[in-house]
């Protein structure tokens, strides 16, 4: 006879308040800056055109370039300021959401259950679900600070009051929905890594189906969550229905996750551990090889991601040629967020920069552990330890950009599209920027290895600067912090070896300062 | 041998470390001459690991002399690895690399080469199982990974952490006898611990510490009053007068209870005459480091008074 599965939640206000003492930092900066982002954009948005003809003729440009729907969505309502203002908030930017959303979830589900505290928790007078369900409820009150927020400055800035409460909703729902996904990816596996993976990788899904179905096939953006999110039509004809599939969608996802959870051992997986090889590679000998090999899986996803995705927008990118032709489409779009091609990869170039910040935010716990103390104590010297995450995380970036460059143009190539110069050299273009923020992330670890928090925030605040000023029209030197706006737009504008050369120079000096600082101090 | 023209496997002279305001080691002192096993003994915190640190170049010290293998551990760190194994207190591995894989990848990095080791024996004597991945592993078993990559080739100097902490006793015997047939080939090894009684089987000489100062250093033998007994006992007779015992100290008596500590050399007259006056109940424990910090900081103040 089986007994259904009763989740034991005893305990869970405990680890609710540790949760949200943990995040205190964490999550009210996060959600504050997307709150400001998009408060900046509705603030300034209505400012960028002189009539309601001129945001008209915007909005159509929008819809009529593939690239920039599969990357923001279509303006379903052209006549709507609100919608228009949030082009780049609907989708793009919940993607922000709904990734920091699984940060959080694992954070205080798999991470924990990694390191042991959850047993150590486990272990007193709590429940063995009160982890997780302190993890989701700390979403959900997140999820709701988030879209009240949202809400209330988007009214603030003008816009109609409705739609903002209904666009609150929607970047609500896609917090509770991310929520759900970590909570079933943290069951699946037993490690923290391939938890991240199957969330990240799930969101992406989401994106990709929605940027197909925006593009092709309809019916396949309501396959998507992230698609909802355009169809909700917040500042238009609201479906106040539509918002709620969200909360439908994650019950069932941590319905999911509760069964799974009562099936599996604390510390294990769904997907069993296979057993490891009784001995080692001779290849396996030294500081490099040892972050090659256990970044290997890491590598292989993020190249998968990165071809598929370049090869979705390559396909996609095609119909944006007609487009060119005509200047002020052009320079609508410019403004909207660089062009065509340039537009994809200056938001792929950032998200590929993470890709760094990960190999030096392992380094950072590789440390904080011990494990690097272990190796420091063998014959390798603290250069080679450090050299090893370094070249990892650089050559690993640079390597993801080019897969990105190849898919975009066997996409490109597939689809028919007319020549517009090189894809590849368009991606490589980017690689020197995402040094800089690398070597930035690889900076901060050797400051101390307590800093190794922050690695995450350079590429989102760079990403930030960027965006904030293009709003705000800060000062040209602000602006200019940012690595990534000196990349010229290839394919739209011409490779630049100025901007190339100088900012691999900047590398190259954080780099070396890096290493002088490393070697000087004290590890662990 | 004159042991200065050897050279001392480990020598530090006034060892100061400093973490903000912290002072972590404080004027250190610790000789550890080379083939001997030399106990490193302090109670939690007392700055053991940050000492075994400093020594292996992973801390810069504020000021004193530290010498490893006759050289700088700051400056040529991996060059005086390779004639060393580390275990640290608290193991951690990579999740994701089966302990095999660890092993013979600590001892590639050390400059040594697996296959010519000893590596598949100590597996098999400390019964770990190296396919398991490192996540997959519990305490004790993530320590003999660490154990069997340090045991496995001839190192000139063995640094162990509270090596045993997570080990059964069956594993602690294991241990035991790989730390006996490395000293008998003439390896070092420093062994620090909180346990007395493990030291006490396993150490030639001992340094006490305490909150980053030496409390007592010098051989076993010399520090016999380390090792004094803590009895309590509930007689059904008359409490017999122990206070002039040769070896009984803190002797108190409360109606049929009676506790007192005593020298190994007092234990034979004590238990004598206790039995005499019948027993009822009776514990004898051996007393935990900090209380002999505490009696050894007692006397010390007293004395200066």
């Amino acid at each position: 006879m089986s007994r259904p599965y009763r989740p034991a939640t005893t305990g869970w206000p405990l680890l609710l308040r540790i949760a949200l003492r943990q995040d205190r930092i964490l999550a009210p900066v996060a959600i504050g800056v997307l709150v400001l982002m998009s408060v900046a954009s509705a603030a300034a948005t209505p400012g960028l055109y002189a009539d309601e003809a001129d945001r008209v003729h915007a909005a159509l440009a929008i819809n009529a370039s593939p690239a920039i729907v599969a990357l923001y969505g279509p303006v379903l309502d052209v006549t709507s300021v609100g919608e228009l203002s949030m082009t780049k908030m609907t989708v793009l930017y919940a993607v922000f959401v709904a990734v920091l959303f699984v940060v959080l979830v694992r954070r205080h589900t798999r991470v924990d259950e990694e390191n042991g505290r959850t047993e150590l928790v486990g272990g007193t007078a709590v429940g063995r679900d009160a982890p997780l369900a302190a993890a989701l409820l700390e979403a959900v009150v997140l999820a709701l600070a988030l879209g009240v927020l949202m809400a209330g400055g988007n009214a603030l800035s003008g816009l109609d009051a409705v739609g903002s409460l209904a666009f609150g909703a929607v970047w609500a729902g896609t917090a509770l929905v991310a929520s759900g996904i970590a909570a079933v990816a943290a069951q699946l596996s037993a490690s923290a890594r391939t938890c991240a993976a199957f969330a990240a990788g799930a969101v992406g899904v989401e994106f990709v189906v929605r940027a197909v179905g925006d593009t092709g096939p309809g019916w396949l953006s309501w396959c998507s969550p992230l698609g909802w999110n355009t169809q909700v039509r917040a500042y238009g004809d609201q479906r106040w229905w539509l918002l709620l599939l969200y909360p439908a969608l994650s019950v069932v996802l941590v319905g999911v996750a509760v069964t799974l959870r009562g099936r599996r051992d604390l510390g294990s997986g769904l997907v069993a551990a296979r057993p490891g090889p009784a001995t080692g590679s001779p290849r396996l000998a030294d500081a490099l090889s040892l972050s090659i090999k256990v970044h290997a899986t890491t590598i292989v996803l993020w190249s998968v991601a990165a071809g598929a995705m370049g090869v979705v927008f390559g396909m996609i990118a095609p119909g944006i040629g007609d487009l060119l032709d005509s200047e002020t489409a052009q320079s609508i779009i410019d403004e909207l967020g660089g062009a065509l091609v340039a537009a994809i990869l200056s938001v792929v170039a950032v998200v590929l920069s993470y890709f760094a910040v990960t190999v030096v935010n392992h380094a950072g716990r590789d440390e904080a552990d011990g494990r690097a103390e272990i190796v420091l104590a063998t014959a390798t010297s603290r250069t080679r330890w450090f050299a090893a995450s370094a070249v990892v995380a650089l050559v690993g970036t640079a390597w993801l950009l080019v897969v990105t460059g190849v898919g975009l143009w066997i996409g490109y190539v597939a689809a028919d599209g007319p020549g517009i110069g090189n894809l590849l050299v368009a991606a490589l273009a980017w690689v020197p920027a995402a040094w800089v923020v690398g070597a930035l992330a690889v900076l901060t670890l050797a400051l101390g290895v307590r800093w190794t928090g922050l690695v995450w925030a350079w590429p989102a605040g760079f990403l930030t600067l960027t965006l904030i000023g293009d709003l705000v029209d800060l000062p040209g030197w602000v602006k200019g912090l940012s690595p990534y706006s000196h990349v010229p737009s290839v394919p739209a504008d011409s490779w630049s070896w100025g901007s190339a050369g100088g900012l691999t120079a900047v590398t190259a000096v954080l780099l070396a300062v890096a290493w002088w600082r490393f070697r000087e101090r004290d590890i662990g | 041998m004159d042991n200065e023209h050897v050279g001392a496997a480990i020598e530090i002279r006034g060892l100061v470390k400093t973490f903000g305001s912290f002072r972590a080691l404080d004027e250190l002192d610790l000789t550890v001459e080379p083939g001997e096993v030399h106990g490193f003994l302090g109670p939690n915190g007392a700055g053991k690991s940050t000492a075994i640190r400093v020594i292996l170049g992973l801390l810069r010290k504020d000021s004193g002399e530290v010498r490893l293998l006759g050289g700088d551990p700051w400056a040529d760190a991996a060059e005086l690895h390779r004639r060393l194994a580390y275990v640290p207190g608290d193991v951690s591995l990579w999740p994701n690399l089966s302990g095999g894989e660890t092993i013979d990848l600590l001892i590639r990095m050390r400059g040594a080469d697996p296959a010519t080791s000893r590596r598949d024996e100590l597996i098999e004597r400390f019964s770990l199982d190296p396919t398991k991945r490192g996540r997959a592993y519990s305490k004790g078993n993530r320590q003999k990974v660490a154990l069997v990559a340090a045991f496995a080739t001839n190192p000139d100097l063995l640094i162990l952490d509270e090596p045993t902490s997570g080990l059964d006793p069956l594993m602690e015997q294991v241990f035991n006898d790989c730390v006996a047939e490395h000293t008998a080939r003439g390896a070092t090894v420093l062994l620090s611990s909180h346990i007395l009684s493990e030291v006490d089987r396993l150490a030639d000489r001992v340094t006490i510490i305490r909150e980053g100062r030496v409390v007592e250093s010098g051989r076993i033998s010399d520090l016999r009053h380390l090792s004094r007994s803590k009895i309590v006992a509930t007689l059904t007779g008359a409490v017999p007068d122990l206070a002039g015992t040769a070896g009984v100290h803190d002797l108190s008596v409360d109606g049929r209870h009676l506790s007192c500590t005593v020298d190994p050399d007092g234990l034979p007259v004590v238990l004598t005459a206790l039995t005499q006056a019948g027993v009822e109940a009776l514990t004898s424990t051996p007393p935990t480091l900090e209380e002999l910090f505490l009696d050894a900081y007692r006397d010390r103040a007293g004395a200066a008074r």
